[in-house]
């Protein structure tokens, strides 16, 4: 993505999106389910007015990553300068506000059905700590449900 | 881009009622899903209330993945929330091994079926053992199989937690032969397959069923 990527990233982190937007390294999300249950959970946490990070969608993509060390999550399941595969979502998005976010981002836009195809797999084992023992009983996505929803609980 | 997860989420219809949980299903974004919320006892004090049942709230949801790590199946954990003290998560469509034992006596035993079932709950009870988890309430009610792929999916992870110590898997391996001599006696000797199940998934296996032939001869019956 080069200087695009670096353009990006650096209006992100400086809270200039607009609109606000969170974008996920995609090859972490190999369903929307995991992301929705990330959702769900920062919604609650922002009805409480107990949001761990500064934004709203920052907080989407901390709580997706299951792990409770921000700076990590934030580099790991957000997205950095060579980051080719992304994922943006907004809460609550006006279809104006989707296009505007879709400016945002020099590419192609693909469906959501395509995740599962293009995760990978071994980069969410190795980031959620999934072992071929859990592999054995469960799918990705719900292995990586558990983990944003019993990382608070840990 | 767009994602209907249709917004029923606030409707509860009521499942169970125990002693320290009520449990609702309910639909979580979009998925069918279970509730199971603690209530606060009014008998004890507020502070130690909310911290115990606090405790036991994370403890559960703890050992849920923890078994799931070993290779065993549970419900997939959708949300845990420390303020309303209640977990959701998957809604596993399929009987129970209760209601199945409970069919197999009044209709007739298929030898087949039983038998898969004893060997995959002795194997999952093995996995959680070898690693340190004991389930604390193994009965035939909390363990359900999977519509499609008969799996077997163990619940109830409330009174759930973590030792190595040959005694305690016992004790879980105890409850469970209790349990299946109250509820299936017509089913033949379940217990044995459970068992020949836990052998061969447990490395440890000896340790606990010497423990378990010790109890059996200490017990007043």
């Amino acid at each position: 993505m080069g200087d695009a990527g670096r353009e990006l990233v650096d209006s992100m982190q400086a809270g200039k999106l607009e609109p606000e937007v969170a974008f996920l390294n995609a090859s972490l999300i190999p369903d929307v389910f995991p992301l929705l249950a990330a959702a769900h959970k920062t919604l609650i946490a922002k009805s409480r007015d107990s949001l761990t990070t500064r934004t709203l969608h920052s907080e989407l993509v901390y709580n997706y990553s299951g792990s409770k060390h921000i700076t990590e999550s934030l580099k790991r399941c957000g997205i950095s300068d060579s980051t080719t595969y992304i994922l943006a979502a907004r809460f609550n998005a006006s279809p104006d506000e989707m296009k505007a976010a879709e400016k945002l981002i020099n590419g192609k836009e693909i469906e959501l059905e395509e995740l599962e195809g293009r995760a990978n797999q071994a980069q969410i084992q190795k980031h959620y700590k999934i072992s071929g023992l859990e592999v054995g009983i469960s799918c990705l996505a719900d292995a990586i449900t558990c983990r944003i929803a019993a990382r608070d609980a840990l | 881009m767009e994602i209907d997860a249709e917004v029923k989420d606030s409707s509860l219809v009521l499942i169970k009622q125990g002693a320290e949980a009520r449990v609702f299903e309910s639909s979580f974004v979009g998925r069918r899903s279970v509730v199971k919320e603690r209530f606060s006892k009014k008998y004890r004090h507020p502070t130690l209330d909310s911290k115990l049942t606090l405790k036991r709230l994370n403890a559960e949801a703890r050992c849920m993945s923890k078994a799931r790590r070993l290779g065993v199946s549970t419900p997939v954990l959708y949300a845990v929330d420390p303020l309303l003290h209640s977990l959701t998560f998957e809604y596993v469509e399929g009987p129970s091994v209760k209601d199945i034992f409970l069919e197999f006596g009044s209709n007739g035993i298929v030898e087949e079926r039983l038998d898969d079932i004893a060997m995959q709950i002795g194997g999952s009870i093995g996995k959680l053992h070898d690693g340190g988890l004991i389930h604390g309430d193994l009965t035939t009610s909390n363990m359900l199989i999977r519509t499609g792929t008969n799996q077997l999916v163990l619940i109830d992870f409330g009174l759930s937690f973590t030792s190595t110590l040959p005694e305690d898997k016992a004790v879980d391996l105890y409850v469970l032969e209790r349990a299946l001599l109250s509820m299936h006696s017509s089913c033949g000797n379940v217990m044995d397959s459970i068992l020949a199940g836990y052998r061969k998934s447990s490395k440890q296996w000896s340790s606990t069923l010497n423990k378990l032939a010790q109890g059996a001869n200490c017990s007043p019956n």
